[in-house]
């Protein structure tokens, strides 16, 4: 029960690398916060395992609601892709 | 060690190995990368790697014959019996508290960097720091 | 390109699948994880709730509100102060900018988003500020508590500014002057909450201290922990409504500044006044 609930966690640490590697290397800059929202997802599943309810629920409003909310504004009011 | 341990650390040692290269990747881009939204990207995911780095610190193995549980008490009223069996299967409740303080200083710093950067914007026309710096050397 | 960045990707996987085993072998110096709690948590753990240890508890089943409210008050007090002060240093940037705002909303046009979104967004506002709501009401029993609520009220609220239009939510009433308000009573009820029982205690002759909540050996006054029969935690009720309540004024107060017109702020920036 142990070794499975670990080899869940280790997973989804994996599935979270590739989706900081994706968000860092991408030029359109809407797709890269897709890709950290996506990451800030795996980051909650790892807390949730970890069993720490309190911070899943401040983490999930905060880094999947308003993280996402303010980048979005600061992309449509300058530019949306990386330059050079 | 026992197969058992060797699997058990196999395992936590591919989340904090994994938690090290997020760390990693997102210092390369926060100082490579020319656009200043994606350095505030790659801020956001440092000081949330941060965070679960110090929650990850107040796990501990299964006790055995039980689960490990969050810190939170349901039998109530306490009895003396409840109270140790509580103990012996709880994590840290100290790191949870210390990163909750963390998790609304990082939105904070955000939130005010985000606003300066568009004014940055409003100034300079661009978000690029190379063409800022060569702006800001033309006008001295 | 597309292949150089999918073999970067497999690459970095593999490399922490083959480095775990070092870890395996020894290279964080011991097993992980810990067999055992450390004696600090054990400490916390037993302090929680505990009828007879009754002037070292808290007289809240949950161990992590306990902390952040009871045993380090005084950390909250200084992060809801660096909240504080990032708000109001965006309300000081946007300063002469947000009365435009107001004299758009005067005509009586009809913005937002489709009528799917706006019947959708009316069915979950109430179920949304309900949720946060019981959330903070019962961070003393069960995982919640100020800032859990708090911010899933900002996160419903910011959906209404933005799918029925700034313009819209200034006429109904979320406006700059509303939401300081509501901020503003929430910081004042935390303040008068911190020093309650530094008050009571002055006021009757005994010793007290900042955030007192049970009384202790030394300091034989506090607020009550259970009201007929219903665990209430002392001064842990109030402090996560007041802060509930700040929190979701304050969030939501950036995201009206925030969300004001690009032409609204390039026209106080060159200068035209405003009435």
């Amino acid at each position: 029960m142990e070794v499975l609930v670990l080899t869940l966690m280790a997973i989804v640490a994996l599935l979270s690398t590739l989706a900081t590697y994706l968000a860092i290397t991408e030029r359109d800059l809407l797709t890269a916060v897709i890709y950290s929202a996506l990451q800030s997802a795996a980051y909650a599943i790892i807390f949730y395992l970890l069993m720490a309810p309190d911070i899943v629920l401040v983490y999930i409003p905060v880094a999947v609601g308003l993280y996402p909310a303010v980048f979005i504004v600061l992309i449509k009011k300058s530019e949306r892709y990386e330059g050079g | 060690m026992s197969s058992d341990l060797q699997i058990v650390t196999y395992l936590t040692g591919i989340v904090v190995i994994s938690l090290f290269v997020n760390m990693g990747i997102s210092l390369y881009g926060m100082f490579a990368k020319p656009s200043l939204i994606k350095k505030l990207i790659a801020l956001t995911i440092l000081s949330d790697t941060a965070n679960v780095f110090a929650i990850l610190v107040g796990y501990r193995r299964w006790p055995s014959g039980s689960v490990v549980k969050p810190p939170v008490l349901t039998e109530l009223p306490p009895t003396p019996e409840r109270i140790v069996r509580f103990v012996s299967t709880a994590v840290d409740p100290l790191p949870q508290a210390l990163v909750l303080t963390a998790i609304v200083i990082g939105l904070a710093v955000i939130i005010f960097l985000a606003v300066v950067i568009m004014q940055v914007y409003r100034t300079y026309g661009t978000t690029d720091v190379r063409l800022i710096s060569k702006m800001r050397g033309e006008r001295k | 390109m597309k292949y150089e960045r999918a073999l970067i990707a497999v690459a970095i996987i593999i490399f922490i699948l083959v480095l775990s085993y070092a870890v395996t072998l020894g290279a964080m110096g011991t097993a992980l994880p810990p067999p055992d709690l450390r004696l600090l948590a054990k400490a916390y753990l037993w302090l929680a709730i505990n009828p007879w240890m009754r002037n070292l508890t808290v007289m809240s089943p949950e161990a992590v509100t306990s902390i952040v409210w009871d045993f380090r008050g005084l950390d909250t007090f200084f992060e809801t102060a660096v909240l504080y002060l990032a708000i109001i240093g965006t309300v000081a940037i946007y300063r002469g900018v947000y009365s435009s705002s107001k004299r758009a909303s005067a005509s009586e046009e009809e913005g937002g988003m489709s009528p799917i979104a706006k019947s959708v967004t009316k069915i979950t506002l109430p179920i949304v500020i309900a949720v946060a709501v019981a959330i903070a009401l019962h961070g003393h029993l069960t995982p919640g508590g100020g800032f859990q609520g708090g911010s899933t009220a900002a996160v419903i609220l910011l959906l209404v500014l933005v799918i029925f239009s700034l313009q819209f939510s200034i006429r109904v009433g979320i406006t700059k002057g509303s939401m300081l308000a509501l901020r503003s009573t929430g910081l004042l009820g935390i303040a008068v909450t911190s020093i309650l029982v530094l008050i009571l205690g002055l006021l009757i002759g005994y010793q007290s201290f900042i955030f007192q909540n049970q009384p202790k050996s030394y300091a034989p006054v506090g607020v009550p922990a259970a009201l007929d029969g219903m665990l209430v935690s002392g001064t842990l009720i109030l402090f996560n409504i007041f802060e509930c309540l700040a929190v979701a004024a304050g969030l939501t107060l950036t995201f009206i500044l925030v969300l004001t017109r690009e032409e609204d702020i390039r026209s106080a920036m060159k200068g035209d006044k405003h009435e």
